[in-house]
């Protein structure tokens, strides 16, 4: 017999049967959204929190933050319906225990309505919803540099991951866009988006270190997006980030280069071995991920200590 | 696919079901539709995609990732609320679901009353998966009026009858407006149809009929009282089609969650399982050695099948302890025929319960080719094998037939 595990909450089955006979549940920016969808939405977001319970008793969180705006074109879109599959990615191949995935969104502060958008840790399909939930706003400003100072002082303030409170081991957060950082948060935006008071600029190095105590951070730049491969953008993240830039020459194989990195970085997997997984996935996106990922190949990516997990495997599976 | 096919698990759930309908799905590109035929929410049909996306479907069919569209017939238990969640983690899909107007209706004060009757059984609890859909099958034999998904278009008695609901259980913290409200838009959401449709169905191209649980869990032909409320045999299908292929689903050891007989237990065999653990209302997952003289006597009270999927056949090659049990010894005794008895004699069912409570594996064997044994065991031929979750872990051999 089965466990039916789908929620039962008479309020949320309303609200969701009325999504689906609106304009459109599945995609909220197709409803004609111009704002961020309230669960997205950061101002007066004390935390987001990727925590342990008996379930998922060894989180590892992974948060996921795609620029959306016009210079990235289609990649948005085609990231809200491939992003769905990586949790199935990181369970089947026990790349990591008890995943437990963020999506987000990053525009541009000087001009957008949605400069940043953030979802929960989840562990199960629900953030499927709040990637359907994100707004595709399509602006941009147009002179190669989007907030994505902005998300990562959220980041680093406004998150609380479990992995290291309790056991000092780092997430990961993946940026996926294809332009520069402003060079610092400014507090006039982190008062307006976030809602919080900070009394001056901080340096976008400073914030980055700041984050780098929480997370291993990476940046994919897909080169199908506007400014993909642009040799401007490229050394700027390099300088920021190191070996942690990844360039991805098929979108499709976004997924597979998020798993795989993790994989790498939870020492799981090594490359070879990772995209010989792929194969047997019956994914077509070893190629690409081997390109990307080798930048990392040489170097012990993310942890020096392996983490043994002793007391069973993680709650992750019973999804 | 030309045959209408119905897909039984012959233990007691858990076999692969939702993995095999989906395999059919995704080899076959004419099937008109999943059809499920018992059960409710409670199902827990995994499917893993070549490309890793994982669902477990409950009330939707397994072919759902496949774009088949699912009919859930009269002889579902319909939860709305949980469908909700469910359709929510797919997208949504709704233009893919059709209900049967007869079918019942699970509420939340169903749920509530199958958890207070669990709990007050205490340490005799029955297994139930807490979800209320036995006890809606049993407020509706008792009352000709329980809600049905028609309800849903008029809520005015809709309401009515959840009112009497609640009466019924004498439980007043839920509120019904809410419910009404939640149910109506259900009614809005799904398509809502004749019993008819079936038929339309069946003649729009081959049907998957998509079973729940198993057939040793059958409402009468279960160890009594560790069933589920369900029809789990091939019956209901004969009620709904005339004419079908008979699938049965096996996997190579056998597994029970929740309390009962389970004869060839053996918790010390090393089969880690993924997808099924502890929960709060069906307590552990068992895993024992392959049961053959249980599972030929599902063949032979569901009547027959004319093929077997065997799935995990990945599983002996990782565990050299397992095997499969072909008698077995009661106080002495040895047996390898569980002998059906009179069909809807649960006193029948309960004596047999009892017996097998105080039984054990005499003969036991390890067969160096797993796929034939049980094959030759349980006299079909095996015509889809699954060597592991995913969809492209399946051959299938002849379902062009």
């Amino acid at each position: 017999m089965g466990s039916g595990h789908w929620s039962t909450d008479v309020y949320t089955a309303a609200a969701n049967y009325r999504a689906a006979t609106g304009k459109s549940a599945f995609d909220y920016s197709d409803s004609g959204a111009r704002h961020a969808h309230p669960d997205l939405d950061p101002n007066g977001v004390f935390m987001r929190e990727s925590r342990d319970s008996s379930e998922h008793p060894f989180s590892t969180p992974i948060a996921v933050l795609f620029d959306v705006t016009g210079s990235m074109g289609n990649v948005p879109r085609v990231l809200q319906t491939k992003l769905p599959q990586l949790l199935g990615l990181l369970t089947r191949k026990n790349y990591a225990v008890d995943p437990q995935i963020m999506f987000g969104a990053i525009g541009d502060a000087t001009c957008d309505r949605a400069p940043l958008q953030v979802g929960q840790f989840e562990s199960d399909n629900r953030m499927d919803e709040h990637l359907s939930r994100i707004y595709l706003e399509g602006g941009g400003g147009g002179q190669k540099h989007e907030s994505y100072e902005l998300a990562l002082y959220f980041m680093a303030r406004h998150t609380i991951i479990d992995s290291m409170v309790n056991r000092g081991r780092r997430g990961y957060l993946f940026i996926i866009g294809d332009e520069m950082p402003y060079p610092r948060v400014k507090p006039r935006e982190v008062q307006a988006v976030i809602g919080d008071t900070i009394k001056q600029p901080i340096p976008i190095e400073e914030i980055l270190t700041e984050l780098q105590r929480k997370y291993e951070v990476f940046y994919i730049l897909p080169t199908a997006a506007g400014w993909g491969g642009d040799a401007e953008v490229l050394a700027r993240w390099r300088g920021l980030l190191g070996q942690n830039v990844l360039e991805l020459d098929d979108l499709d194989a976004v997924c597979e280069t998020i798993a795989l990195t993790v994989g790498l970085g939870e020492d799981a997997i090594d490359l070879d071995e990772g995209i010989a997984d792929l194969e047997d996935l019956g994914s077509a996106a070893g190629s690409s991920v081997g390109r990307a990922l080798a930048p990392l190949q040489r170097t012990s990516v993310v942890r020096d200590d392996q983490f043994q997990i002793t007391a069973g495997p993680g709650g992750n599976q019973r999804l | 696919m030309k045959e209408h096919l119905a897909v039984v698990d012959l233990g007691y759930g858990d076999a692969g079901k939702g993995t095999i309908v989906d395999a059919i799905c995704s080899t076959s590109s004419n099937i008109a539709a999943v059809i499920r035929f018992n059960g409710g929410a409670q199902a827990a049909h995994n499917v893993i995609t070549e490309d890793g996306r994982h669902h477990t479907f409950a009330q939707f069919g397994s072919g759902t990732l496949r774009g088949v569209p699912t009919h859930l017939s009269r002889f579902m238990i319909v939860d709305p609320l949980a469908l909700a969640s469910e359709a929510r983690s797919l997208g949504n899909p709704f233009h893919l679901l059709t209900v049967d107007a007869d079918a019942l209706l699970a509420t939340p004060w169903h749920r509530a009353a199958n958890r207070r009757r669990e709990v007050e059984r205490g340490a005799e609890r029955h297994g139930s998966c807490g979800m209320g859909v036995g006890e809606t099958q049993m407020y509706a034999l008792k009352h000709p009026d329980a809600p049905r998904v028609a309800d849903v278009l008029t809520p005015t008695r809709l309401t009515i009858k959840l009112r009497a609901l609640a009466d019924f259980y004498d439980m007043s913290d839920i509120p019904i407006d809410d419910v009404v409200d939640a149910f109506v838009a259900f009614g809005e959401a799904v398509r809502i149809v004749g019993t008819e449709h079936t038929d339309r169905l069946l003649a729009a191209g081959p049907c998957v009929f998509e079973g729940a649980q198993g057939v040793l869990l059958d409402e009468w032909r279960g160890w009594h009282p560790y069933t589920t409320w369900s029809t789990t045999t091939f019956d209901n299908i004969g009620e709904l089609c005339p004419s079908f292929r008979r699938l049965g689903v096996v996997r190579t050891y056998t597994t029970r969650h929740g309390a009962g007989p389970f004869v060839t237990e053996a918790p010390d065999l090393d089969l880690p399982e993924a997808h099924n653990g502890r929960d709060d209302w069906q307590g552990a997952f068992r895993t024992g050695h392959f049961d053959a003289v249980a599972h030929r006597y599902a063949v032979e009270v569901a009547g027959g099948v004319d093929a077997l999927a065997v799935t995990h056949l990945d599983a002996p090659a990782r565990c050299p302890d397992l095997k499969i049990c072909t008698a077995y010894r009661t106080e002495g005794e040895i047996w390898d025929r569980i002998e059906p008895g009179p069909h809807r004699d649960l006193a029948y069912q309960e004596r047999l319960a009892g017996k097998l409570a105080k039984t054990e594996p005499a003969t036991s064997h390890r067969p160096v080719d797993w796929k034939n044994a049980i094959s030759e065991l349980l006299g079909a031929p095996v015509e889809i094998e699954s060597h592991g979750p995913r969809s492209s872990d399946k051959r299938i051999a002849t379902l062009s037939k």
